[in-house]
């Protein structure tokens, strides 16, 4: 501690020092090519032949005039918003019941996590082995119960939506129930005591104990789990692949995707991604804007 | 008395009705999984379909590791994986070594940064990611597949690092300094053991997020001999006629080593949850 000035400046130097590696890689390999797919968007670029022309905002007028663009969009809404409203409703109940005290509680959430964690490729195989119209265990039982007369195609246009919904909430309502569940078990037990004593019902106790506790974090999920819905490519890329009934499925991301690696239009497909990202920080804002007081407790 | 008594009975056997039900529905997907990979073909489609199979075989298995090319896509998973955990680890702990320790100028808006990019969704990385790795010729290697592997696990494991050392109290690291062990030795001998568990289950985590990985793969390998796990097993359901109990046992293949490290580090898992411990 003899030269207080220099070490504070060796600290200093240290401190950027062990920093950089991570900082330079994090601009290298994830903001730099977020920026290049800015002005890659107002270039026509064959996605493997070193070509390109500047076009300026002409990819952005054609997928304004595009009809498939507007129906991967819509679409996208759908799914996002189908799978956002019931991860968070099942994974707000479920962490409520592995919230109580029961035998074998730590073993059951470790299972409750297992689809979480599995590759999503082996989600989407083993659902579509699920739902196979033949030889499907969930026909099968459909039709075995009499709830059904003839077995569903439930990966034929009419149904495919609705099976990738059910099997995105089954993949992704696990990350809910894990992040409320960490902040329900930091709430004092004493909070529930004393309402307990004055008699209050287990729904007014969730409504003015519970809830308040929960609604920062609730925050985070539901903006985290939003941006990941609506980007979400493997699940819904696995479940249709783009062609046939697939094309029901055909979100903003498998379209970008499909721009860049089917039709090889490199260009509209960043464009695409430019897209989704303008909208994703346009709605972030809106969000935060109008829910400013619970932002402030998360 | 007796009424409270029966409304708790009551109310106790809806929680274990509702644990049962999420038992039972994350679990049976498994457990099918499991049952088809061990049945003969023939046995695949017998209706009613056979909960536990009559005849068990590991034909499936047998047929996976010689007639297909899984054994291949295995070893590359491993080792890419394997890597872009390394690259991730070593750069992040120091990195979250840095972000709580030392004072620095912007230290807080760096911070916030990762934590922005956390945010970013693959699809919006990976098409420009392709671009430029084809015009730096780098496309189709191992070495690609790491590099972007380490993009997407970064923030995570920077940000899950940086709460696992918040929690390591800095006055044991000041109390080795003040004995004169120089900074290195300080972190070597003190801060390193309390952080090993840490390093650990992070480790662990972007491992599974490593291995889990399909869209950066599928973009940005060709060759089918450099393929990992889920790209090649798609490419094996896409070949001619379902091989629904081949297909199954690959599955199980896959899932089994992202199950074994999830179920060593879960409850890590549970406690570095609320630092945003996981993405996707």
């Amino acid at each position: 501690m003899q030269h207080p000035g220099k070490s504070k400046h060796r600290e200093q130097l240290t401190g950027y020092l062990t920093i950089s590696p991570a900082l330079i890689l994090i601009l290298a390999l994830t903001l730099y090519p977020v920026a290049y797919s800015i002005w890659l968007s107002l270039l026509e670029k064959h996605s493997f032949f070193p070509q390109e022309r500047f076009v300026g905002l002409e990819n952005f007028f054609y997928l304004w005039t595009d009809s498939e663009f507007w129906s991967s969009l819509w679409l996208g809404i759908i799914y996002s918003g189908w799978t956002i409203l019931f991860q968070i409703v099942l994974g707000v109940a479920a962490a409520l019941i592995l919230n109580e005290t029961f035998m074998g509680r730590g073993l059951v959430r470790a299972i409750v996590l297992f689809p979480y964690m599995i590759p999503t490729i082996v989600a989407v195989i083993l659902w579509k082995w699920l739902l196979n119209d033949m030889y499907g265990i969930v026909n099968y039982w459909l039709l075995a119960l009499g709830i059904v007369r003839d077995p569903i195609s439930w990966l034929g246009a009419d149904h495919i939506m609705l099976s990738l919904i059910i099997m995105s909430i089954w993949q992704f309502f696990p990350f809910v129930l894990l992040s409320i569940l960490a902040r329900l078990q930091t709430i004092p037990p004493e909070l529930y005591e004393a309402a307990k004593v004055d008699g209050a019902s287990a729904i007014s106790r969730f409504i003015h104990i519970t809830l308040p506790q929960i609604k920062g974090i609730l925050f985070v999920v539901i903006l985290l789990r939003s941006i990941w819905m609506f980007t979400k490519f493997d699940t819904v890329w696995l479940m249709g692949e783009g062609a046939g009934a697939g094309r029901f499925i055909r979100t903003l991301p498998v379209y970008a995707y499909m721009r860049t690696l089917t039709y090889y239009q490199a260009g509209l497909g960043a464009a695409l991604a430019v897209i989704m990202f303008a909208i994703l920080i346009v709605t972030t804002v809106i969000y935060f804007r109008m829910f400013q007081e619970e932002a402030d407790i998360g | 008395m007796n009424r409270w008594r029966f409304r708790r009975l009551s109310s106790r056997n809806l929680l274990y009705l509702g644990a049962a039900l999420l038992v039972l529905q994350a679990a049976f997907p498994f457990f099918w999984m499991v049952s088809t990979s061990l049945k003969p073909p023939a046995e695949v489609f017998v209706q009613p379909p056979s909960f536990i199979p009559h005849e068990t075989t590991w034909d499936n298995f047998h047929r996976l590791f010689t007639a297909t090319h899984f054994l291949t896509y295995f070893r590359n998973s491993v080792k890419v994986s394997g890597l872009a955990v390394l690259l991730t680890m070593v750069v992040s702990t120091a990195g979250a070594y840095s972000l709580t320790r030392y004072q620095y100028r912007g230290r807080e808006k760096i911070a916030g940064l990762i934590l922005c990019t956390y945010m970013f969704a693959p699809i919006m990385i990976v098409i420009p990611f392709f671009i430029l790795a084809k015009k730096l010729g780098i496309e189709n290697t191992h070495f690609v597949l790491v590099l972007a592997f380490t993009s997407f696990c970064l923030p995570f494991t920077l940000w899950l690092m940086r709460a696992f050392f918040k929690t390591i109290p800095v006055q044991l690291e000041e109390a080795a300094l003040v004995d004169g062990a120089g900074r290195i030795r300080a972190v070597i001998y003190v801060v390193m053991p309390l952080a090993l568990p840490g390093i650990i289950a992070t480790s662990i985590f972007t491992f599974i997020l490593a291995w889990n990985d399909y869209i950066f793969t599928r973009i940005l390998i060709t060759s089918d001999e450099l393929k990992t796990l889920p790209v090649g097993v798609q490419d094996l359901f896409h070949s001619a006629l379902i091989d629904w109990g081949l297909i199954m046992a690959a599955g199980m293949m896959i899932t089994i080593p992202a199950l074994l490290f999830f179920v060593t580090v879960q409850r890590y898992l549970i406690r570095g949850w609320g630092a945003g411990a996981v993405k996707g």
